[in-house]
């Protein structure tokens, strides 16, 4: 009951500026509708309001946010012709306006909000004496960073560019890999204090009616102050927020966002963040790198396996080798048990202590290298070699087979393609190991029945996350465990592209000698 | 209805599979060695006379009462007060059952590796286990046999291979030395579990494709003959006639995988592979158990009962179900052929039959009455 008061209270609570401003029109008086602007961009040392006499009479002003609008087209564009003397003859503000403005992006400001929204995206708001709605030039132009190559997801083969913060760049580097208008991009803005821009994108007649709903209807229901990056939507709009499994694939690539756009799937774009959310997604999808559908299908399968495999090492690796080093040494052969043994007699731990240490450390080195700057690097992997490595050996500290194992986990881990389904394994890693440690096999069947029951219940966006596993769509392991031929790739998987089955016309297997 | 999840008969069948398949992998062959000798590979495919027979009533009753378990049918067919009393004596037997599986399985595991673990731990992480996939509800219950069926199916075909150069043929010989009778009495025990596709009439009602669930029900029992007979052969082809002498034949009989000194003892992954399906055992019983109470309880959703109902399973298994495991190995071979016949395939048979003569006399007096 308490909590519910308290989330009252908190729902009527609005930022200051936004009750002010609310739908409150424009007035004809210029100086009062300054006097508004003026209080509420109070101790806003970048907002600039430019007076001027336009046409050398009527009284207007240019009110913009310094760094967020191309200046130089305001005073060649704007200020320029508007401030030029009229020569005598009388004209009215709206044709001086109409004639002299070389600006393609024109909007009509009537209200207060809509006023403070263009300044705040960098367009200029002109506002006249006498008239009671304001323009707003579409000359917004900021800093921003130019197209990379996304360094999360880097490939040998494909595409080398990646998104950048700034959304219209986003949606135009989509827009240039699927040309056809079916591709629909929405817009709504979220944050009462950010504000920020969201694109919903999905391919009409591809994308499910009700997934498209779905989404719309999530994401109108956040109401938050701010969403500085996708990793807030993600978190508010799962089916299971409790999981350690990401439910929403983030990526960096606009090739994976065409691709999974064009398997019915649906694009969240936000501003300010190069990472764009894909929903809804299977856990095999995050086994899955753009890379597979650009390399050799034969090659990329293989890949693919090996991925899966290593998967796997990745999560019990360690807690197996504590099992068996505890609970079962007669599965080891006789040979390698002796070598075993003779490296684990000058240790001080048990197996148990010894992994936990080794792979917390290893943890700590991972996020050390992650987080410091690149310059002291070095020194990192310097210090990581001694710690992990031949010196923990020779000091007795730990095992040579241990290092051997947490070397490989650390690798099996870093093969992962999206990084957040890396972390949920490496998680989960831990509990394996202290069960592997009470209850030997049985414990680690324990833990991994348990994941892969969770794993069974979760959704994302309805769509059973193990698919097409379990429930198994026999055709859609083409793309699962393999990667079939380009023209064996006949359907989109069922439970997206169910609306618009066929990617390409049967039968296009190259054959050159039997063509006339 | 309390479950909301639909599955595919194809993934009831894949669910069914190791609630047959996993315990008596363990036991069938020891017991039915017992009677049937070196015939006992005969016995699965006599047994499974009584898996036919179990899925046509269930599935006939099914076709009667579509949207129904067994639980909430007995009423209609044999009156509030009987059905309640039935209904009562089938949570009881799905309790029963469940908590000797659970013993089984514990024993199993003692034995083969860890010796000193309380079996109050092994029974209750099982439990636990069990209990998130059971609060799934059928779907999840659905999908993990999916993922684990396919490796466990494989388990005996790949130990037969494995030890294809221990085979000795001759071992079977003569078939039938002693005529039919030690086969059909070896017949006892297997039928006993093929009785166990009696669990279908839980599922049955969640189905999503439901004329499709005769077939699959048939297919699965025809499966499961199949690898009891490969199952039995192999304990045939390796031990002879003596193969009642061992508690676990298959599992003593993958003892004696060795290939090129390295790949050996592989007991420990095949009991790690068989603790999947035994856990898709455990989950059905203790699945059907709960949907059964909360359906004869009339509650509206059966979550709340997961837990408390783990804990019975738990406790029952630990201590109740027999004091040790020869007392149930004994109930196994002398009463379980009877007991579990009795309310998996006679007292349905009767259900049937009752409502079949009820639906002909309600036909004749409609017929009258016009």
């Amino acid at each position: 009951m308490f909590r519910r008061k308290r989330i009252k209270k908190v729902d009527n609570q609005n930022s200051p500026q936004q009750q002010i401003a609310k739908q409150q029109v424009l007035s004809s008086v210029l100086n009062d509708n300054l006097q508004v602007l003026r209080s509420m961009y109070q101790d806003c040392f970048d907002v600039v309001f430019r007076t001027f006499l336009m046409g050398g009479e009527t009284k207007a002003v240019l009110v913009y946010i310094e760094g967020l609008s191309n200046i130089r087209e305001l005073d060649d564009h704007v200020l320029a012709p508007l401030m030029e003397e009229t020569g005598g003859k009388v004209r009215s503000p709206q044709s001086i306006l109409r004639e002299k403005m070389h600006i393609s992006k024109l909007k009509e400001v009537k209200t207060l909000t809509d006023c403070i929204e263009n300044i705040s995206i960098g367009n200029p708001v002109l506002l006249l004496d006498q008239e009671v709605s304001g323009l707003a030039l579409g000359i917004a132009q900021w800093e921003k960073r130019s197209i990379e190559e996304p360094t999360a997801e880097s490939l040998v083969r494909g595409p080398r560019e990646g998104f950048v913060e700034t959304l219209g760049v986003n949606t135009s580097m989509l827009r240039r890999k699927i040309k056809s208008p079916d591709l629909k991009m929405k817009s709504m803005k979220i944050g009462r204090y950010t504000s920020t821009n969201i694109v919903i994108a999905y391919i009409e007649g591809l994308a499910d009616q009700t997934l498209i709903k779905e989404v719309e209807k999530r994401l109108q229901r956040i109401d938050i102050d701010s969403v500085l990056e996708s990793g807030y939507i993600e978190e508010l709009i799962e089916d299971n927020p409790r999981s350690p499994f990401p439910q929403l694939i983030n990526t960096e690539r606009p090739d994976t966002v065409a691709s999974n756009l064009l398997e019915g799937r649906v694009a969240i774009l936000v501003d300010g963040t190069p990472f764009v959310l894909i929903a809804p997604i299977g856990f095999f999808s995050l086994l899955q790198s753009p890379e597979d559908y650009y390399q050799r299908s034969l090659v990329s399968s293989t890949i693919r396996l090996m991925r899966m495999l290593f998967m796997w090492i990745s999560l019990v690796l360690p807690a197996l080798y504590v099992g068996v080093t505890t609970y079962h040494q007669e599965m080891v052969p006789t040979s390698l048990l002796i070598s075993l043994a003779a490296a684990r007699e000058s240790v001080p731990f048990p197996a148990f202590v010894e992994a936990l240490l080794m792979e917390i450390t290893f943890e700590a080195l991972r996020e050390a290298g992650v987080r410091l700057p690149k310059q002291i690097g070095a020194a990192v992997s310097i210090v990581g070699a001694l710690v992990i490595g031949q010196a923990a050996v020779s000091a007795g500290l730990v095992s040579a087979p241990m290092v051997i194992v947490v070397a490989i986990t650390g690798i099996a881990s870093f093969m992962m393609p999206h990084y957040t389904q890396g972390l949920a394994l490496r998680l989960l890693r831990f509990p394996l190991i202290l069960l592997a440690a009470t209850l030997g096999l049985l414990g680690i069947m324990f833990g991994v029945m348990t994941i892969i029951v969770h794993l069974c219940t979760l959704r994302s966006f309805g769509l059973p996350y193990l698919t097409p596993i379990a429930p198994l769509q026999g055709r859609e392991l083409k793309d699962t465990f393999f990667r079939a031929p380009w023209w064996m790739m006949n359907s989109r998987p069922h439970l997206t592209g169910k609306y618009n089955a066929h990617r390409q016309v049967l039968g296009e297997k190259p054959n050159p000698e039997k063509e006339p | 209805m309390i479950e909301k999840g639909k599955i595919s008969s194809f993934q009831m069948a894949l669910i069914m599979y190791p609630t047959i398949e996993a315990t008596a992998l363990l036991t069938v062959p020891g017991i039915t060695g017992t009677y049937a000798e070196r015939d006992m590979w005969i016995s699965p495919i006599l047994g499974s006379i009584n898996g036919f027979f179990t899925v046509f009533i269930l599935y006939q009753l099914h076709k009667l009462y579509p949207k129904e378990t067994i639980i909430q049918y007995s009423e209609h067919i044999v009156g509030r007060v009987l059905g309640k009393i039935l209904g009562f004596i089938y949570l009881f037997f799905l309790l029963h059952i469940g908590s000797i599986i659970l013993r089984e399985y514990s024993t199993f595991v003692s034995v083969s590796f860890l010796q000193t673990t309380p079996p109050s731990v092994i029974i209750g992480g099982m439990v636990l286990v069990c209990a998130f996939a059971v609060r799934g509800g059928i779907e999840v219950l659905g999908r993990t046999a999916n993922l684990f069926v396919p490796i466990l199916f494989l388990l005996p075909i790949i130990a037969a291979i494995l030890l294809l150069k221990d085979f000795d043929p001759k071992h079977m010989l003569p078939i039938m030395e002693h005529g039919m009778m030690p086969s059909v009495m070896g017949a006892a025990a297997p039928q006993a579990w093929f009785g166990e596709t009696f669990l279908i009439t839980m599922i049955l009602p969640f189905l999503s494709d439901r004329d499709k669930g005769m077939k699959w029900s048939l297919i699965l029992v025809v499966t499961i003959m199949v690898n009891f007979v490969i199952t039995n052969l192999l304990a045939v082809f390796l031990f002879g006639g003596t193969a009642s002498g061992y508690t676990f034949p298959l599992f003593t009989a993958i003892r004696y995988i060795t290939i090129s000194t390295f790949f050996e003892h592989l007991e420990s992954v095949t009991i790690a592979i068989w603790i999947t399906g035994i856990f898709i055992k455990i989950s059905m019983f203790y699945y059907a158990l709960v949907i059964g109470t909360s359906q004869w309880l009339k509650l509206s959703d059966y979550r709340p009962i997961v837990f408390p109902f783990g804990f019975l399973l738990t406790v029952l298994g630990c201590q109740w179900v027999a004091p040790n495991f020869e007392e149930l190995n004994h109930f196994l071979v002398t009463i379980y052929p009877f007991y579990g016949s009795l309310l998996m395939t006679l007292i349905p048979a009767l259900f049937l039959l009752i409502a079949v003569i009820r639906k002909k006399k309600r036909k004749k007096n409609f017929v009258k009455n016009m």
